[in-house]
């Protein structure tokens, strides 16, 4: 030991040349170590989820700043860093982000681009929500201002994936969710998108709910249009459903006795309570001008054209309102027609046949009140008779052979009366007009088919 | 772990300490001269003692914690080096000499 200690004495000259093999390993070896240790801690953290992640190493000293989703996640970073091969200190310089409260995220659709913004607790759910809201909007512009926060609720990417998805059912407008309330203003895209929309928030993860909903439709839209030149009734818009489409398709046939239907009628939800009875209501107005048309639109229904003479068009006007369901407004801005050129009661009596060829005159079953449905044609035999100011006119009433005879008679002369009390109450003169009933005593069809029947109850307007 | 990881890192400095050491040792022997007292050689000891303490508790932080923790390795080496170097110096000196005396 001492002999040692006796050679230890004389080693210190080697000390020397030691100092400048030191210095040299610390020339050329800091840099490299450093950078190795920096590449080693950045794959240790590959797996950890932290935000704005900073590694700096001096030595073999790392600095960590970061920062990290919850307190877990906070330590998991720097004991993984700690356990780095060669890495002798981990300064934690690691932070929590910060408490969003409330916990706001929305999505924002304007003309140019869709915005995504507010609060997002992972960057894994930023860019799930990114993603999705790309391949939901192909072809919009996403733009991206969200900011990482904790305190999201439970759920919050199925949430805002959900919500995600309405914005293409949007025009424009915003959707935010606060916490767990999730809130809606702009408007729809189409008709029926607010109700799409509306449906689609019922799935809405467990707890969340829906606050305010100010999404907007726009209006929901009917048209018809009376063309006497093309002879034609055009329908546009929407209707709701196909029950409804085949009612007013029917209505539109009892009405319009001779014009041709062109249906452009789409179907589609969203329409206002009590669409269908206003949508009849109005056609029937509408059967009773000469050209015109009626533009419905949501609760507003607008009709304009001429009207065949001036009773008609004060009926029309004063008729139009009280027909509509509650809630409803009417706006009717009907002119009359100006008065065809007389003619001599030999055309006359012709014209008469003519329309009364096309269609009947009909009547409640077995009563003598005028189906509303006849008034389109009532109106052209009254425009009829005001163009032959000389002829007296004989309002015949005839009937089918079925029933009792007597019956038949006082049927056919009240529901005779009743047509020529409904033209002198359109102006034509009392002295003009004499009703009959003829009950089945001239049939124009035998009795033997119900399409004879049918033939046979009829109204004839005859010239005398 | 983390000498280990030096090692790797610098081996080509490491072994030349080594040599060099033994270099030392193997002259140390056979030198004429005093070299350092007891004293000295104590008080050094005494020096790199503390060092270690340091290196060990991580008192000197960044850089200059790690080329304190590479000198010491260093040192280390070259002194294991001497230490090698001197025994197989005595062993080769010591045996003519003993067979002198045989």
């Amino acid at each position: 030991m001492s002999r040692l200690a006796g050679w230890a004495r004389k080693w210190w000259p080697g000390l020397i040349p030691l100092g400048f093999l030191w210095i040299g390993a610390i020339w050329t070896g800091t840099v490299p170590l450093e950078t190795d240790l920096a590449a080693r801690s950045t794959g240790a953290l590959k797996d950890t989820v932290l935000d704005k992640t900073r590694i700096s190493v001096s030595g073999r000293d790392v600095s960590l700043s970061a920062e990290a989703f919850s307190e877990e996640g906070r330590r998991s970073a720097t004991s993984q860093v700690e356990a780095v091969t060669g890495v002798r200190l981990v300064n934690d310089e690691t932070s929590l982000i910060l408490e969003a409260k409330p916990f706001v995220w929305s999505v924002e659709r304007d003309v140019v681009r869709v915005t995504l913004s507010g609060h997002a607790p992972l960057p894994a759910i930023k860019t799930k929500l990114l993603d999705a809201a790309r391949t939901s909007l192909k072809g919009t512009e996403i733009s991206d201002q969200m900011t990482m926060a904790r305190g999201a609720p439970p759920r919050f990417d199925n949430a805002a994936l959900l919500l995600i998805d309405q914005v293409s059912r949007l025009k424009d407008g915003k959707i935010t969710l606060s916490d767990t309330g999730v809130s809606l203003t702009g408007m729809a895209r189409e008709i029926g998108s607010r109700e799409a929309i509306l449906a689609a928030l019922k799935n809405l993860p467990e707890g969340y709910s829906v606050k305010e909903n100010a999404i907007k439709a726009p209006p929901y839209i009917f048209q018809a249009n009376k063309d006497p030149v093309a002879n034609t009734v055009t329908l546009a818009g929407y209707v709701p459903d196909n029950a409804v489409h085949a009612a007013i398709v029917a209505a539109v046939g009892r009405k319009f006795f001779s014009e041709k239907l062109v249906d452009n009628l789409k179907a589609s939800v969203g329409a206002p309570q009590g669409f269908q009875n206003a949508a009849v209501a109005a056609l029937g107005a509408l059967s009773r001008v000469s050209t015109g048309s009626l533009v419905i639109s949501d609760r507003e229904v607008k009709l304009s054209g001429d009207a065949l003479y001036a009773v008609a068009a004060d009926q029309i006007r004063s008729g139009i309102g009280g027909e509509l369901p509650q809630g409803w407004a009417a706006k009717a801005d009907v002119s009359v027609k100006p008065v065809a050129s007389a003619v001599d009661p030999t055309v006359c009596q012709q014209l008469f046949f003519e329309l009364l060829g096309k269609a009947k005159i009909r009547f409640d079953s077995g009563r003598a009140s005028i189906d509303k449905d006849s008034m389109g044609l009532l109106d052209k035999l009254i425009e009829t008779a005001l163009r032959c100011p000389t002829a007296n006119i004989e309002v015949a009433g005839h009937t089918d052979s079925d029933g009792d005879n007597t019956a038949n008679m006082a049927l056919s002369e009240k529901r005779a009366q009743a047509v020529a009390e409904y033209l002198i109450k359109a102006g034509l003169p009392t002295d003009r007009l004499r009703a009959v009933g003829y009950g089945s005593s001239q049939p124009v069809a035998a009795n033997d088919t119900d399409e004879g029947k049918a033939k046979n109850r009829r109204i004839d307007f005859v010239v005398k | 772990m983390s000498m280990i990881y030096l090692a790797t890192f610098n081996w080509g400095w490491f072994l030349a300490s080594g040599v060099l050491g033994l270099a030392m040792g193997w002259i140390a022997v056979v030198q004429r001269g005093q070299g350092w007292s007891a004293v000295m050689l104590r008080k050094v000891a005494v020096l790199i003692a503390a060092l270690v303490l340091v290196s060990l508790f991580h008192l000197i932080p960044g850089r200059v914690g790690y080329w304190l923790d590479l000198g010491l390795a260093m040192l280390a080496v070259y002194v294991a080096g001497c230490a090698v170097g001197s025994w197989l110096r005595a062993l080769v000196v010591s045996r003519p000499a003993s067979a002198d005396k045989a």
